[in-house]
């Protein structure tokens, strides 16, 4: 083969090439575009906004803010409850955006399932995202799509999509968590009785100014910026 | 229609890996930890991007392919051969349509815009089109004639 042979062959090959990397790159797109990329069939709302809003924050378990921050807030709720959504979504973030990406506060989520039998999977479910560092990701991305208490609608599928939309990277060792720990959400149930509360969502809170876990009342987010500075 | 000499090219592709494996190496080394790449004026986006599934394949964080590959284009940088010139069009074209897929992906599915993934693709662009100028203008010339512009 001459050059000239070798350098049209070369050209056809390269443009072959090329045509098929086009082809790729739109099927990949419009196989990512036809998925929800939120998880199963089900489509999620506020996932790219819960997870941006959370970006950056440490989160252990099911605690958000720095783990040797001197104050604790203690939340106990349920999932399915929609005055803990709205507490999540109306008072919490500037405590979020201000005391805990300070590092002065963290604020810890605690199962206290009272709605229906769906609250006691679906707090199991959290509490395994939890694992992978995206508890509270799967909070708020559950409170965002939060349907009517027990109408059935925080099933299985929803469980996962809720999960995968939250960012766990690893839905097997998700699965097989969120089975392990729901006598862990029981404990939680039993903590919050044992504290008095009746109600979700409530709140406690500890730090160098309490006499140990002290249940609070915060009808807002100015009652609970007053706790947190008594409490530090 | 008149190319830049094929030393110059090699030059240009040399200087542009050599740009993106420090970015790709970057983003590697402050994913590593857990952590995420520093994003400027304070944007969260590195972070969303980070944290996203899209990040990792097959459990291998995706700036370690960018290090390869901006390696492989690095290397052909330094041969005159048509091995060379083919060999770094292929990686530069994989490179150029996963950057085009992935910048997909952070506008419209993660919606946030990481600025180092977007440095990474601007380069991997540029040495697309440099890798592809230089098969066009060169394939099929011998290693001793390398300038035939």
């Amino acid at each position: 083969m001459n050059s000239e042979d070798r350098r049209t062959h070369m050209l056809q090959l390269a443009a072959g090439a090329a045509f098929l990397a086009v082809a790729v790159v739109l099927v990949l797109i419009v196989v990512s575009a036809s998925s929800s990329g939120d998880g199963g069939d089900t489509k999620l709302e506020g996932v790219p906004e819960v997870n941006r809003r959370l970006a950056g924050i440490p989160q252990h378990g099911m605690v958000l803010g720095d783990p040797s921050a001197p104050v604790e807030v203690l939340e106990f709720a349920d999932l399915q409850c929609p005055y803990c959504k709205a507490f999540t979504e109306d008072q919490l973030p500037p405590i979020i955006e201000n005391q805990i990406k300070k590092g002065e506060v963290k604020l810890a989520f605690h199962n206290f399932t009272i709605i229906g039998e769906q609250s006691l999977p679906a707090g199991a479910a959290a509490l395994a995202a939890g694992a992978q560092g995206r508890g509270w990701n799967f909070v708020e991305l559950f409170y965002k799509n939060q349907g009517n208490e027990n109408s059935g609608y925080a099933d299985d599928e929803f469980l996962r999509a809720i999960a995968k939309g939250a960012g766990v990277s690893d839905m097997a060792e998700w699965n097989e968590e969120r089975q392990k720990v729901t006598a862990e959400v029981e404990a939680t149930t039993a903590e919050a009785q044992e504290l008095g509360f009746a109600g979700t969502p409530s709140l406690a809170i500890k730090g160098p100014g309490t006499a140990g876990l002290e249940p609070i009342e915060a009808q807002s987010t100015g009652d609970l910026e007053a706790a947190i500075e008594a409490a530090g | 229609m008149s190319y830049p000499s094929e030393g110059t090219l090699q030059r240009a592709i040399a200087f542009a890996a050599a740009l993106g494996i420090g970015v790709a190496a970057y983003i590697a080394i402050a994913e590593s930890g857990g952590g995420s790449p520093v994003c400027l004026a304070g944007s969260h986006g590195c972070a969303t991007v980070a944290e996203s599934s899209y990040s990792h394949v097959a459990g291998v964080n995706i700036a370690v392919f960018g290090i390869v590959a901006y390696c492989l284009l690095l290397a052909s940088a330094f041969f005159a051969d048509d091995l060379a010139r083919f060999g770094g069009f292929l990686v530069a074209l994989g490179g150029f349509g996963y950057s085009v897929f992935l910048t997909y992906i952070e506008l419209f599915k993660i919606e946030a815009v990481c600025q180092w993934c977007a440095a990474s693709a601007i380069l991997m662009t540029i040495l697309f089109l440099l890798a592809a100028t230089r098969l066009i203008a060169y394939a099929g010339t011998a290693e001793t004639l390398p300038d035939r512009a």
